[in-house]
């Protein structure tokens, strides 16, 4: 079970790299393979156990995998010493009014929705 | 008896499993002392960068054997990358009733908050590599390390910025829009999974299912769209 959905995954990541030579050289290819996986799942309708079981497994363990590329950022001290106080400000005061925007936003047309509904 | 420890020593540490083993040791301690404290500061990713790191530095142990030794994890990461699209699909679904405002706080949302993010920094006088790096700050580590590194910024930098990024809005984001009384269950799950990703949606969690709903579903398109857009508004602007 396991294994069939971990070859969909590869199936789809190989397909991503593919059209990644071919058409989008910009877009990375597991990028393109989600993407078309998630249309090939839209189209299904419905997500079978094989694949399901491949996904969470892999997903759980996201962060490990993610550790040796991260580590990379031993070559990047000097970098972040130069710029570290705009690196602070930017991520800080970004974060504090993007979060804001973003739930007045979502606050405003979800009340507008439900006005607009209460009036038909 | 003279055992050559040195030489045992060396063999262990030239086994091209060695990095592996180190990898997933520290990870897995980097996860319980997350399970045991749940602090959010403590990330397993963040903790396990740290302490490699030190013992990297100290074994003087340059980043390319480490690397090198570690391929058998980073190819899976295509694969995993992938399987983000399960999760998508499946928070797709969960909330259709609300799409319309959902996609529209998404795409004016997501787009204000990653070119606040870089205009902030380029005021502060922040070098390209830089700029480069911090504007997938938002998104889900997989694809700001891909995204970050296809427009020649760093992938390693990016993760740190997206930990941090995630830590804070994690900490304070639920505090900050209650303070301004955006409370609906929805709106709070927008914010997290938006600007805070995956700590986020894991404290959204916290707060409702709704939220939690809401911040995967959020964390996910942000993902997919910044992954597919930035890449190429970047291409046509250079």
């Amino acid at each position: 079970m396991l294994l069939r959905g971990l070859s969909w995954l590869v199936a789809f990541q190989l397909a991503g790299t593919a059209l990644n030579v071919l058409f989008f050289p910009v877009i990375p290819g597991p990028i393109i393979g989600l993407v078309l996986l998630f249309i090939y799942l839209m189209l299904r309708g419905r997500v079978d156990a094989p694949l399901n079981e491949a996904a969470a497994s892999l997903l759980r363990y996201l962060p490990l995998l993610l550790v040796p590329p991260a580590i990379g950022v031993m070559a990047h001290m000097a970098d972040i010493q130069a710029d570290f106080w705009a690196i602070t400000g930017a991520l800080i005061i970004s974060l504090v009014v993007s979060m804001v925007f973003l739930g007045w936003l979502m606050q405003m047309l979800i009340n507008r929705q439900a006005r607009n509904k209460g009036k038909l | 008896m003279n055992l050559n420890l040195q030489a045992a020593l060396d063999a262990v540490i030239q086994h091209p499993l060695f990095f592996v083993g180190l990898t997933l040791g520290v990870y897995q301690l980097a996860v319980a002392a997350y399970e045991k404290t749940r602090w959010i500061i403590l990330q397993p990713l963040l903790i396990s960068m740290a302490v490699l790191i030190s013992v990297l530095l100290a074994l003087d142990i340059e980043y390319a054997d480490y690397k090198q030794g570690t391929q058998l994890l980073t190819m899976i990461l295509g694969p995993a990358t992938v399987a983000l699209a399960v999760p998508l699909y499946l928070n797709v679904r969960r909330v259709r009733q609300v799409l319309w405002p959902t996609l529209i706080t998404l795409f004016v949302g997501g787009l204000f908050a990653t070119i606040l993010g870089v205009a902030l920094a380029w005021l502060f006088g922040a070098e390209t590599m830089i700029l480069k790096t911090i504007a997938p700050k938002s998104v889900t580590s997989p694809i700001a390390m891909l995204v970050a590194e296809e427009m020649g910024g760093s992938a390693s930098l990016a993760a740190v910025f997206v930990m941090l990024t995630g830590i804070l809005g994690a900490m304070f984001g639920v505090e900050l829009l209650r303070v301004l009384r955006i409370t609906h269950p929805a709106a709070q799950g927008m914010a997290l999974g938006v600007i805070a990703h995956g700590i986020g949606t894991a404290r959204a969690l916290q707060e409702s299912e709704e939220a939690g709903a809401f911040a995967a579903l959020a964390m996910s398109m942000m993902g997919v769209l910044t992954a597919v857009l930035m890449p190429l508004t970047v291409a046509l602007i250079t």
